[in-house]
């Protein structure tokens, strides 16, 4: 399985990225703030790695530590390096590197490319055997649940359109996209801190705001959201908005773990035979009731799903929302510091958030089933029936969309506590820290226990 | 590939285990590459290197005498620190290899970039 495991991955992983990495130059992917943040409270003189890197827009948010940026895939760390950065290429799944050298690790948007349960477990053993004792690993993957969006299945294959990234934009303000952004529906106030949203409402509220911005990212943020916008045609949100709320219109793969593939109502197909492979996923594409037919019309960003652009505009802050772990006794002993660090941090993100949604920090110990409660709230899936609109009939494809399928990126989507559990109770060397969710992602910092000689 | 990278590598070929460090590096194109000096981030690195591997990589390239051990007192020690800055963050391995000591593996470095991949056949369990 592990030969089946790495062929779909070379194919939906590491050959798109090889085949899209051209493109990356232009999109300018902002990193998201929890991550800089993460990495701007390292201790000076740190040791970093950036596990999938891509093309290391992490990589220099610190000036006092040293990072080392890593990917797979060369075409990515080449456009890095032409940006000045220390990188290298490997593979997350046997890190050329010497046990316990780093102190931090991020890996964001990296280890939901995984196609089997064993080799995500092996990707964040391998993360935490290179780390020292005491350091932090952070995980970002892409979240099943996503507040306006659905995904039917755990593990999916994302089109990726090529003939879509070097067209911008022709108008911001559509009113489906308006639509997508939560405006005029929901009628909080408040907008997410950081680059949520393209849609011209957004960007205007945004950028005209003089409320509640943490000092720290004001000037972060009205650049990033200023250039955003010009990026805007190039961004995965335009396409994500005109592909409409579902995901249906992308194709679901199949999990290659054991257990799920008897459970498979799919025929299983080898997957040797990589064009069969193909194949199967054109027969449930879906219908072009909105998504599709707006291609024609309406140019939008690439397809690419990336974690780090803001895909999911209607998404707003309610989702920065991080679930403090019990605390050990190690936490309790007087790592006021630690502590006070996070509550600027929930604040950071609190001061956006409208009271409903806000969590406090401090109330999570006792206050875990509300918590809970919050969390579906924002989780909410549409239904899974399906839709006699989605069934498609080969000729009413639109001609992009025979671009689409041929970089197709590969997703294990992570449900909620997923993450959590597996580290939980497979990789018992590093203890959580933080879990939560940040723009559609399910988010982890965990750290290496101390050794027990 | 800076040293301080250098001084992290490890070869992962099946089998080699900690044998796999530190990595024989062989250059065939250097380059110096100006860094700003910072003092403190420095004397922090410091504790972080595998001393014998920083040694032996200077001496393949040639590079200024690194002291065999770090001094007493270097945090404040200025020329130490300006010598370890270079060594570690200025002399920039453009083109050449890594061998694993134990397999006798190739990794190559090309323009700045090692690769570290082994091929489908190496990494079977």
């Amino acid at each position: 399985m592990d030969y089946a495991a790495a062929q779909l991955e070379k194919k939906h992983v590491h050959d798109v990225y090889e085949g899209t990495a051209p493109y990356f130059s232009d999109l300018q992917s902002k990193a998201w703030p929890r991550v800089r943040q993460f990495l701007q409270e390292q201790k000076p003189g740190s040791l970093i790695a950036d596990i999938g890197c891509g093309t290391g827009k992490y990589l220099k948010v610190n000036s006092q530590v040293h990072t080392l940026g890593c990917d797979y895939c060369e075409p990515l760390v080449e456009i890095a390096r032409s940006r000045g950065c220390e990188v290298m290429v490997c593979d997350n799944l046997n890190l050329p590197f010497r046990d316990q050298g780093f102190d931090a690790i991020i890996s964001i948007g990296v280890i939901h490319h995984f196609s089997t349960k064993q080799r995500r477990i092996r990707a964040i053993k391998e993360m935490a055997r290179v780390l020292v004792p005491g350091g932090q690993l952070m995980i970002y993957v892409w979240a099943m649940e996503q507040k306006n969006r659905h995904f039917e299945k755990q593990d999916v294959l994302v089109p990726w359109n090529k003939a879509l990234c070097a067209q911008p934009l022709s108008e911001s303000s559509q009113p489906g996209r308006r639509k997508q952004c939560g405006h005029p529906e929901r009628s909080h106030p408040y907008h997410a801190p950081c680059s949520g949203c393209r849609c011209s409402v957004c960007f205007k509220e945004r950028c005209d705001s003089k409320r509640s911005h943490s000092v720290d990212c004001d000037s972060v943020l009205t650049g990033t959201c200023c250039a955003n916008i010009s990026q805007e045609g190039e961004e995965e949100n335009g396409f994500y908005n005109t592909l409409g709320k579902s995901f249906r219109s992308w194709f679901s793969s199949r999990s290659l773990d054991e257990s799920t593939l008897r459970k498979q109502t799919e025929r299983v197909r080898p997957l040797k035979n990589t064009d069969s492979w193909a194949n199967s996923t054109i027969s449930i594409q879906p219908s072009g009731h909105s998504s599709l037919d707006l291609d024609q019309h309406k140019p939008f960003s690439s397809g690419e799903q990336n974690l780090d652009e803001d895909v999911f505009v209607e998404t707003p802050q309610k989702h920065l929302e991080w679930l403090r772990a019990p605390p050990t006794r190690k936490h309790l002993n007087g790592d006021h510091q630690e502590d006070t660090r996070r509550n600027r941090r929930e604040n950071f993100l609190g001061s956006t958030i409208t009271k409903e949604n806000h969590v406090d920090a401090g109330n999570l110990e006792e206050g875990n089933p509300s918590a809970s409660k919050v969390w579906r709230s924002i989780s909410a899936v549409e239904p899974t029936d399906s839709d006699p609109r989605d069934t498609i009939s080969v000729k009413d494809q639109q001609p992009n969309v025979l671009d689409s399928r041929a970089f197709m990126r590969y997703y294990h989507v992570f449900r909620e506590g997923e993450l959590c559990g597996l580290l939980k109770e497979n990789v018992s060397e590093l203890h959580i820290l933080s879990s939560g969710n940040d723009h559609g992602n399910w988010c982890i910092i965990a750290e290496k226990k101390e050794s027990c000689d | 590939m800076k040293l301080l990278t250098h001084n992290l590598l490890s070869s992962h070929v099946r089998g080699v285990g900690t044998r796999g460090f530190p990595l024989r590096l062989q250059a065939t194109e250097v380059r110096i590459n100006p860094v700003e000096f910072n003092p403190d981030f420095v004397a922090r690195m410091i504790p972080k290197v595998e001393w014998a591997a920083l040694l032996e990589a200077a001496d393949t390239l040639h590079l200024v005498e690194v002291p065999k051990e770090p001094i007493q007192g270097y945090e404040q020690d200025e020329t130490f620190l300006r010598k370890m800055h270079h060594v570690l963050l200025e002399v920039d391995v453009l083109e050449g290899t890594l061998q694993c000591p134990e397999s006798g593996r190739l990794f190559p470095i090309s323009r700045g970039i090692p690769n570290m991949l082994l091929t489908d056949e190496e990494t079977k369990t």
